[in-house]
């Protein structure tokens, strides 16, 4: 296809120009992608395959032999009870954040998608936590979960229920939970951001029918908001669910570490720790695997299931 | 932030009952306490916790324990230059800011280029290329954190600044390029094609004519790409060992392990490392909310 640069040069020098302006575009156009996809293909594909191919032996990372294993790594992972605790775990934060972290966002956005005085200034506030490192916000959360000086226990006390000093950060049976409100804090902002501009979008007239029809709130939420934002639902919670299954990291490792009784172990932090405490490098590369494929299949499945029926995302 | 102020006249004559639409206009626009009891309590939730930050970071370490809502009684700014000293965080600035620097000047340039030509340009498989990169954007990074470091090993790279320079860059190219793509896709092509009649190359098209427009999406990138490389630590804990190279995330982990009884010391630190970025926000908050929130709109 000659664009109009091309005939014009053609007018001029016909014998020569037309196949040398396609030669040169081809190769101008692989050259300006060279240097991205040079670095893409060494970082980021190379070591993908890298894991795939060390996970079928056994390494410590270290030493120049490694022993070919098949897939006993990926046997011995799926019979490692603290692996599979830390993948139930994992499923447990990722999709109890990607909802709370949704459900509130996306409620916030509709109480702020109107004309209300101070608007810009719940807005910032609200989006204030996405900005902080995970670490500073992990970090200042312990403290407030501290039991003998943080606030989450003074608060509880100056409404009379101080004698409950639940063990936010010690009691199995609350530490994931206080992590996982630790992640709804700091992204709920950002939904709530995406959300309320994906509603501003939304056609007024839509919303004019509806009221003309006689619709109630819930009925315009559910018949006209939800089926307008669809799109941005589908992608806000993708966002939150890929992200939530492996940038979970930072705040798991600083807040507790991984415990108490591995409570809070997520699939990452037994990773790192199978890696550098254990020098089990082929097994933690298998673990990698199975959580890599685990997360790509429920980001398929997720998408899907959000966008059926629907022209895909562009 | 735009529609708050923008039709002011709608709002001032309404009242209630009165506006077209009956039930509608008057359920958009009245004022409701509920609203705001929930928006009060968003803000003292979102806000509190880093004023007790602030607050605690200048109190004595005997009145953070007893004087735990309060102000401080003396305003002990020693606290700042102890923690500056302590956890050496002159150093972990400018390792931040080098790491941060170093993946800008790669990946502004990288993802232009490839974002342009995939936009713009017919080139052999242009599109599964595209499809290729792409996919980058599902690849968690944590998984591959242990290959990274085998690979950066083998090449050299490991515990050095350049080496964590690339992956930064590496990781962050696959939304970079699909930002900028979304972007030189948004302007006319009449403005390139004209420069190559005027007889500019292909290259100086780009660089003179098409790139000066993508100004937006570049801010965006620059802030999207920005703020996930100064906070970032997985990658900075599996890659860098030395001490001198720490970036302020670790520097703040590992006086966290080190330290873990002079809070209002580790307070100091915590302030000093986030005020930075806050007051960024504060100025630029337009640019951080749609640099972090363009991918999902644009998507």
């Amino acid at each position: 296809m000659p664009s109009a640069a091309g005939l014009a040069a053609s007018a001029v020098r016909p014998w020569r120009r037309p196949s040398g302006r396609r030669l040169n575009r081809k190769l101008f156009g692989l050259a300006m992608v060279a240097p991205a996809l040079l670095l893409y293909v060494v970082f980021v594909i190379y070591p993908l395959f890298r894991g795939a191919f060390v996970s079928l032996y056994q390494w410590d990372g270290l030493s120049p032999t490694m022993t070919w294993f098949g897939l006993r790594n990926y046997k011995y992972a799926l019979e490692d009870p603290v692996f599979l605790l830390s993948l139930r775990n994992t499923f447990q934060y990722a999709i109890g954040v990607t909802i709370v972290k949704n459900v509130l966002g996306l409620g916030l956005a509709v109480l702020l998608n109107r004309k209300l005085r101070g608007r810009a200034f719940f807005r910032t506030a609200g989006f204030l936590p996405v900005i902080f490192s995970f670490v500073v916000v992990g970090v200042l959360w312990s403290w407030i979960f501290n039991p003998t000086f943080g606030l989450a226990d003074k608060l509880l006390q100056s409404i009379g229920l101080g004698s409950l000093e639940p063990g936010w950060l010690s009691d199995p049976h609350l530490a994931l939970w206080s992590v996982m409100w630790v992640d709804v804090w700091k992204w709920t902002g950002f939904h709530m951001v995406l959300y309320l501009a994906a509603l501003q979008n939304v056609p007024k007239e839509l919303y004019e029918a509806a009221a003309i029809d006689g619709a109630g709130r819930w009925q315009t939420f559910r018949r006209v908001t939800v089926p307008s934002i669809r799109p941005v639902i589908a992608f806000s919670t993708l966002l939150a669910l890929t992200g939530a299954f492996v940038a979970n990291y930072d705040v798991v490792y600083v807040m507790t570490g991984g415990g108490p009784l591995n409570s809070t172990q997520v699939a990452l932090t037994y990773i790192v720790s199978t890696t550098f405490s254990a020098q089990e490098v082929g097994l933690a590369n298998a673990m990698s695997m199975i959580l890599f494929v685990g997360v790509a299949i429920i980001g398929a499945v997720q998408l899907a299931v959000m966008t059926r029926g629907r022209e895909p995302l562009r | 932030m735009t529609a708050g102020s923008a039709t002011p006249p709608r709002t001032l004559t309404r009242a209630p009952g009165t506006g077209p639409g009956p039930g509608l206009r008057r359920r958009i626009a009245a004022f409701s306490p509920g609203t705001y009891l929930i928006m009060g309590v968003l803000v003292v939730l979102t806000i509190y916790p880093m004023v007790w930050m602030l607050l605690g970071s200048f109190k004595s370490l005997g009145e953070f324990y007893t004087n735990i809502w309060g102000l401080p009684q003396v305003w002990r700014w020693s606290n700042f230059s102890l923690a500056w000293n302590d956890v050496q965080l002159g150093q972990k600035f400018i390792n931040s800011i080098i790491a941060t620097l170093g993946t800008l000047i790669l990946t502004l340039p990288l993802c232009s280029m490839a974002g342009y030509a995939f936009a713009r340009v017919d080139f052999p498989l242009r599109r599964y290329i595209y499809y290729f990169v792409l996919a980058g954007i599902m690849i968690p990074f944590g998984v591959t954190a242990v290959p990274v470091l085998t690979t950066e090993v083998s090449l050299g790279l490991f515990d050095t600044r350049l080496g964590l320079i690339l992956v930064y860059a590496a990781q962050n190219l696959p939304f970079g390029i699909f930002l900028m793509y979304s972007f030189f896709q948004s302007i006319p092509g009449e403005l390139e094609e004209a420069a190559l009649i005027d007889g500019c190359n292909r290259f100086k098209a780009f660089l003179r004519i098409v790139l000066p427009l993508a100004k937006p999406g570049l801010a965006t990138l620059l802030i999207f790409t920005g703020t996930s490389v100064w906070n970032e630590y997985l990658m900075a804990s599996v890659l860098i060992h030395q001490p001198n190279l720490e970036t302020l995330p670790l520097g703040l982990v590992n006086f966290t392990t080190a330290h873990s009884t002079n809070y209002p010391e580790l307070f100091a630190a915590l302030s000093i490392v986030t005020a930075p970025v806050v007051l960024l926000y504060l100025v630029a908050q337009r640019q951080f909310i749609s640099g972090l929130t363009a991918g999902a709109l644009k998507g």
